[in-house]
Order: C-alpha cells, then structure tokens, then sequence
C-alpha cells in the first residue's frame, strides 16, 4: 500500500473513531456529574427553598426524569448540535461556550507561542554548550517551570507586576472602562479589523500577564524535550555523516540534526494547544480571564449539568481534532513514520 | 502605579466578585445581582442606614388595617421607567404578580399576599392571608424591584436575564455577565447620581480584587468575598487614610448547626456544652482580627428585636460539668466530626481555631474532628442529616428578625424535641421546641414592644436548646480610592452606587 494510501487510511481510521470517544467522554461526563453530591436546583433557589418549590423547578429542568431518559435525551440533543440551555443563565450552551471558547484559545495561542519561543531557545542554547554551566541552567529551568504550582506562580506574578509594579492589569481582559469591540470574540483580531487602537493596547496589556506566566510555566516541556531529542540526535550516525563529510557545526545543527529533533517537540507541542483550550485553569482563575476553563468551574461549582456536559465535549473534541491535525502534520513532515 | 494607562472617562469604575447571571428581579439572587438592581432600580419602599423604613416609590408608609389583613400603599405620581412607560399602581402590580408566578425566591413571600389590587391609579393594596408585621420589610426586598409593564410585555411568564428597565437613578446600557455599564437616567424622580456613570467589573478571586484596589485600576470595591488577611490589609490602609472604607450594616450570620436527633447532640447537655465551650472572642480574634464581631443572636443586633446576648458566653468550667453530667471526660473524650465549607477560607480558619482551642481547654472532654466539605455538597446534604456539627452562615433576604429565625426554627410536623419536616429539618438541626413554631407566628403578627418581647423570647428557647451556635457577624463592607467621597450604605446592607462621587 503507498504511504499516502496508508496515511488517509489512518485519519480516516482516528476520524471515525472520534464520535466513539466523544460518546465515551460525555457518557462519562454525564454519569459523573450525576452521581456527584450536589443539586442544580439549590444552586438557582438557595438550599432553603421549599420542597414543593423544588420539585416544580426539577421538574422544569427535566431533572425529575428517569436518569435513562436524561442520558437519551441529552445524547439526541448531542447528536443533533443542541447542547441543551444552561440551568443558571437559562441561555443555550453553545451560546455561551462560543462567548468563552474565544477568550480561551486567544489565551493557549499567545502562551504557546511564548512557551515555544522561550522553551526552544532555553533547549537550544543549553545543548549548544553540552554539559556545561548552560547546560545545567536549562535542565533546572525545564524542571523548574514544570514544577512550579501554576496558581502560587501567577500569584506571585499578579502581587508583582500588577500590584506592586502597577506596569499590568491584576485580571480581566479588556480595560474595564472600555467596551470591547463587536466580533468574532476574539477581542486582539476584532481591535485590528476594527482599527481599534485603544481596543487593541488594552487587550494586549491584560493578555501580556496571563499569556506570560502559562507561557512560561509550559515552557519547561519544551526545553527539556528539545534538549534531549537535539542531544540524542547530535549523537546519530548520520549526523557523524554529515560532520565526517565536512560540514560546519552550524549547517549540521541547523539541517540535519534541528529538523529531526524538532518532530518530537512538534507532538508535545500539539497535546499542550489541546489540553490548554480546557486546562489553563488555574491561570484563568487566578486572572480572572473569562474563557472556558473558568466557565467550567463556575458550572461545576453550581451543578450545572448542561453547561458541564457541552464544555467537556467541546473541548474534547477540539483535543481530538489537533491530535489528529498533529499526527498528520507529523506524518506529512516525517517519511519514517509507518501506521 | 504611574504605568497604569490614564482614564478615557469620568465613569467609576466600581469591582465585585460573582459574575451576574440574571438581573431580572425574579430570578436575581446573588450579592453582585442585587447590588446592580438597588442602583437601576427602586423598592416600594428601603431603609435608611440607621434602619429607619423610608418611602421610595411609595409615598407614604403603608396603612395597615385593623385585622392586619390588608396593606394599602400609595404611590407616587412622578416616576417614570427608563423606556418612558409611566410608574403606576397597575405596573407595580404587574411587576407583584409576576414575581409571585415565575420568581424563583417566590417563596421569600411565604404565601402571605394572597391578592394585588389597584383601587386607583396610584394605591396599591395588598390582601394578606394572615397578618404579618414583617411583610413591611418584606418590601424593601430588591427582588421587589418593580420593572417596566411595556419592556417585560413578553417576558409576563418567563425571565428577561440580560436587560433590565426599571425606574432607579441609573439605567443599563450595556450588559456582560462579567461588565456592565450604567448611565444617569435623565428623568429619575428623585436625587440625581452624583458621578458620570459606573463600569461595573467582575474579577473571580479575592487576590485580584484586593490587588485591583490596591493598584489604582478600581474606584470602588464592594465585596463580600475579599479573604480575611485581605481583608485586614485594606482596613490597615484605610487607617492609613490610602484608601476610605465603609461599613454597612451587619446582616450575615456565621454559627454552627448541630444535628440534635441523634446521638450525641440528641442530648442537650451536649448542645448546651458546645455553645459554652466556643471561644468567640478568640476566633474573632484570630481568624479575622476583630473584624466580624462575636454574635450570641441569630437575629443580627442591627435589626430589632435582636437582645443580642441571647446564647451564653465561654464558660469551659459549665461546659466540662456539662459534659460530666452527659457521661463524657475523665478519659472518655467525645470526639466530635465537624464540617466546613472547604471554598470559604474564614469557616476553615474558624474550625482550626476552635479545634486547637478544645485541645488547650478541654482536652480530655471534646474534640473535633474537621471535614473540608465543598459548599454546593454541604447544602445539598443538609437536610439528609448528613453533618454531626456544620458551620454555615446565613443573610436574610430582607432586613427583619423573621427572615433569620423563620428559616432556622420554624418546623411544619414535630415530635417533641424534633422536627420531622420544616425549616430546621432544612436546615440540618431537626431541632424545635414544644410551641416554637406557633410562637414564631404570633411573633409575625404582633406589633411594636410586643413583637419585640415575642422574638427574645423565641430566641431565649432557642439558645436554651442550642441546637444552633452564633458564631459572628460579617459586617458588610466597602472600600474606595481616597479621591472618592467613602461610600455610603443603605439599611439592607447595599452601596448607594448613586451617591458616590469625586472630592478632587
């Protein structure tokens, strides 16, 4: 079979195989949030509401139904596009995930692209000085920024530049005495087609913080993937080959050994973009970013099912969609691959 | 602070935490919410900080008839919602009505109006179904807010969760669940606001909301959510006059539940015991610097009716008697599984304190035992009789003594000691008290001195059976940028966004 066959027999394979997973994910999003302690209908009534009161709201919800038929309902809803309405803000799910979901991938986009600028430059100029002094600095700061408690870090960076400093804004995402121009939700894009100068300097100055310190604090994964695949790659034969036959040390770092290297740290790269859309919790917490790890929380916290449920599938799919993107990419960039 | 960019407006900006779901007053039911609505909106009637009832919309105090049947208020002729549509006795009644149908804290109103009437244009008359005293107060719930019959035509059975139009000082011209923005309204009836407008902001955690007062960027910051050393470090700047602090009425009560009908606490002795043994001095000490006051009431001393001294003080040597008596100490230690809400650092600190406190004054009586419990759980299992000991705290919807005790002790089918359904089943304790519950409605239908002698007298058989622990006030607070004039409270525990305003 050619390799090109092979290759669109495995997309084809990871793509059919999504809508397995997905249901796999939800069904256990929805059991979980079940059997959780914890009612929606306290959230939105105050636990001293009366049980008639109670009841005459659960039985708005649907909440009063089989489980079986919540779980039936809920999977024909999933299937048709329709993730139900939000408990609390009695607002479709998809509504209000296409609000939050923008603020985040602005978010994980400017982190990563800091993780990977810092990270790769970390990497390689520590395995350009190879056991050396350098060499040992980039280990501690690979280990060192992957260690870190994400919260006390941002913590100290808020109590630091924003305080302190007063040189960024301590949370949020837009200057509060602005309103943020209209769009697609992604307020830096929206500021520069709208000519937006003003938008634009306040969007950039809230995200800086936030985008800096998960940037940062990813970084790490970057450093120490880089310097040990470049390092392992340095050793190879045909990097000996390419020295044995002449080449400067630069052309052989930078066109032999780099490209190979870089495969690895291209997959690392594509799981970190995925787990962030839902993980940068913490961050967006502490910063209070309105994205969609910090709606998560809050639904959580207020058993909102719906909302819960229609954040772990998006997102679950948004992990699916960029590992097969990767795997792709990689295969495309990679002849060794075989599926 | 000098790298912070310049204003682009004369707008306020004032932070908060609790991103708002809702601003229809039907559905509104969180601290950010109804602080918007008090500003965009007017009750019947409000309280002025020193607790006096002061007519609003209303024109006069209400006229109650001589079987406390029938609540007659009139309105006043010269106000005007934001979309133009005149106030009147018919749009009050419309705004009554639908709250009464779809309002999700209908049941605040406890099925005590019973008809809305509009004898004319502008007088309002209520049909009660037993007299009430409270229902007064009742109607400076901002959950009352009347809103425009025009603007919510279509929105009679449902809510409206992202507009509001009403007829306070300012009105909605932009809202987000985490910004909103709100204009003087031109036509307001009474005093005009005395700033250009408010941005209000929602920022999720206390660290940033103290660290965006502290660095200029807010003007105002009202929370209730601010944590204890926080806390602290404002009021320290306050005294340094680098910020202007304000303190509202106290209206939040923190105590302790215990679950009386079962062992151990199914004993008074025991119930007695704990409440002596609780050092409130110390934990208002050392989990807030003084900042919540000991409370030994469950009704706030800021309302009436509240003696205030109702549970008795620390007194470890009536607790270890006590507990001799119930068969505890000389080597059997009752151990006692306490619960705290986990995501409220204060109950937490509050626990710790009283925990190592028993280890120092009765070491070989009482111990605790704590569970970090997430608040949503803890609710949830409340009234599954799930929790030994709990601590929680609790804010009536409106200003009066029956918006605290009623949800704590009122019991609709009792034996003996012990109420099977109710509100103290709800609660966690299943505690009543032979002629508790009839006692706390002849308390709703007295008046002046008498109602007064009702509820201390409620409140004295509910510190006899200790079934609940005061524990502390939290005294409402705010705090603004010496450039502002300190903000002002009102009597429900609610800044008047409206009058603050630059002394520059």
């Amino acid at each position: 079979m050619s390799r090109g066959r092979e290759l669109l027999r495995y997309v084809s394979t990871r793509l059919a195989l999504a809508p397995v997973m997905l249901w796999l994910i939800s069904s256990l999003v929805f059991l979980l949030l079940r059997v959780a302690p914890g009612d929606p209908v306290d959230a939105v009534l105050g636990s001293r509401a009366p049980e008639a009161v109670k009841a005459e709201l659960r039985a708005q919800l649907g909440l009063d139904q089989s489980l079986g038929k919540q779980y039936f309902d809920f999977l024909w809803g999933l299937v048709h596009g329709d993730l139900g309405m939000a408990l609390i803000d009695e607002k479709p799910v998809t509504e209000i995930i296409s609000r939050a979901l923008p603020a985040s991938l602005e978010l994980s986009v400017t982190a990563l692209v800091v993780a990977a600028v810092v990270g790769l430059s970390v990497g390689f100029t520590a395995i350009a000085r190879s056991e050396g002094r350098l060499d040992l600095a980039g280990r501690f700061y690979g280990i060192g920024t992957y260690a870190l408690p994400p919260f006390w870090v941002a913590m100290l960076a808020q109590l630091l530049f924003a305080v302190m400093l007063g040189w960024l804004p301590v949370g949020g995402r837009f200057p509060p005495g602005m309103l943020p121009p209209e769009g697609s939700g992604f307020l830096i894009a929206d500021s520069l087609f709208s000519g937006n100068w003003q938008a634009l300097q306040g969007s950039l100055r809230h995200l800086v913080l936030p985008a800096c310190t998960l940037g940062l604090l990813l970084s790490g994964v970057f450093t120490n993937a880089l310097r040990l695949n470049l390092n392992r790659t340095l050793r190879s034969d045909y990097v000996e080959a390419a020295r044995s036959r002449g080449l400067n040390e630069t052309q052989v770092v930078l066109r032999h050994a780099l490209p190979n290297a870089l495969l690895p740290v291209l997959t690392i790269a594509g799981i970190t973009v995925a787990s962030l859309i839902g993980g940068a919790l913490l961050i967006e917490v502490t910063f209070s970013w309105p994205g969609i790890a910090l709606r998560l929380q809050e639904s959580i916290n207020q058993r909102d099912y719906p909302v819960v449920q229609g954040i772990v599938v998006v997102v679950a799919s948004l992990v699916v969609l960029v590992s097969v993107a990767v795997d792709l990419l990689v295969a495309l960039l990679d002849p060794r691959v075989r599926y | 602070m000098a790298c912070q960019p310049s204003r682009t407006s004369d707008r306020l900006i004032v932070a908060s935490a609790g991103r708002i779901s809702s601003l229809d007053p039907a559905r509104a039911n969180t601290f950010g919410a109804l602080q918007l609505l008090s500003a965009i909106g007017d009750t019947l009637y409000r309280r002025s900080a020193n607790g006096e009832l002061q007519p609003s919309l209303a024109s006069a105090l209400p006229e109650i008839s001589e079987d406390g049947r029938t609540v007659t208020i009139p309105l006043r002729d010269d106000v005007v919602f934001h979309d133009g549509t005149r106030f009147d006795a018919e749009a009050m009644a419309f705004s009554l009505r639908r709250f009464l149908r779809i309002g999700r804290l209908n049941y605040i109103v406890g099925g005590r109006i019973t008809a809305v009437e509009t004898p004319k244009p502008f007088l309002l008359r209520l049909r009660l179904s037993r007299p009430s005293t409270s229902l007064v107060n009742l109607l400076t719930a901002t959950n009352l807010t009347p809103v425009s019959p025009t603007a919510y035509s279509d929105y009679e059975n449902r809510a409206l969760n992202d507009r509001f139009v009403g007829t306070g000082p300012y009105r909605l011209t932009n809202f987000r669940a985490v910004q909103q923005r709100l204009e003087p309204f031109e036509e307001y009836w009474g005093e005009p606001p005395r700033n250009a407008g408010l941005d209000l902001i929602y920022l999720s955690n206390s660290t940033a909301l103290f660290g965006a007062m502290r660095s200029g960027e807010v003007d105002v910051l009202l929370s209730d959510a601010i944590d204890e050393d926080q806390r602290l470090a404002l009021n320290r700047m306050a005294e340094n006059d680098q910020l202007r602090e304000a303190q509202g009425p106290a209206l939040v009560i923190g105590y302790v539940t215990l679950l009386s009908n079962t062992p151990p606490f199914q004993d008074p002795r025991v119930r007695r015991a704990m409440a002596l043994s609780l050092n409130r001095e110390l934990i208002s000490r050392r989990v807030s610097h003084g900042l919540r006051p000991p409370l030994r009431s469950l009704v706030p001393p800021a309302l009436p009716g509240a003696d205030g001294v109702s549970w008795p003080s620390f007194n470890i040597a009536k607790a270890r008697t006590l507990l001799l008596d119930a068969g505890y100490c000389n080597g059997r230690v009752l151990t006692v599984p306490f619960t705290y809400r986990s995501n409220v650092p204060a109950d937490r600190l509050m626990a710790l304190t009283w925990q190592t406190q028993l280890q120092r004054d009765l070491p070989d009586c009482l111990a605790l035992n704590l569970n970090g419990m997430e608040s949503t759980t803890v609710y949830r299992q409340l009234g599954d009789g799930t929790f030994p000991a709990v601590m929680l705290d609790w804010r009536g919807p409106y200003p009066d003594p029956e918006a605290y005790l009623a949800p704590l002790l009122s019991c609709k089918v009792s034996k003996g000691f012990i109420c099977e359904r109710g509100e103290a089943a709800i609660s966690g304790s299943f505690w009543t008290a032979p002629g508790l519950d009839e006692a706390l409605k002849r308390s709703d239908r007295s008046r002046g001195r008498k109602r007064l002698d009702d509820l201390e007298a409620i409140e004295a058989v509910a510190a006899e059976g200790a079934a609940y622990i005061p524990v502390w006030l939290v005294t409402a607070r705010a705090w603004s940028q010496t450039t502002l004039a300190t903000p002002e409270f009102d009597g429900n525990g609610q800044v008047r966004l409206a009058q603050l305003k630059e002394v520059r």
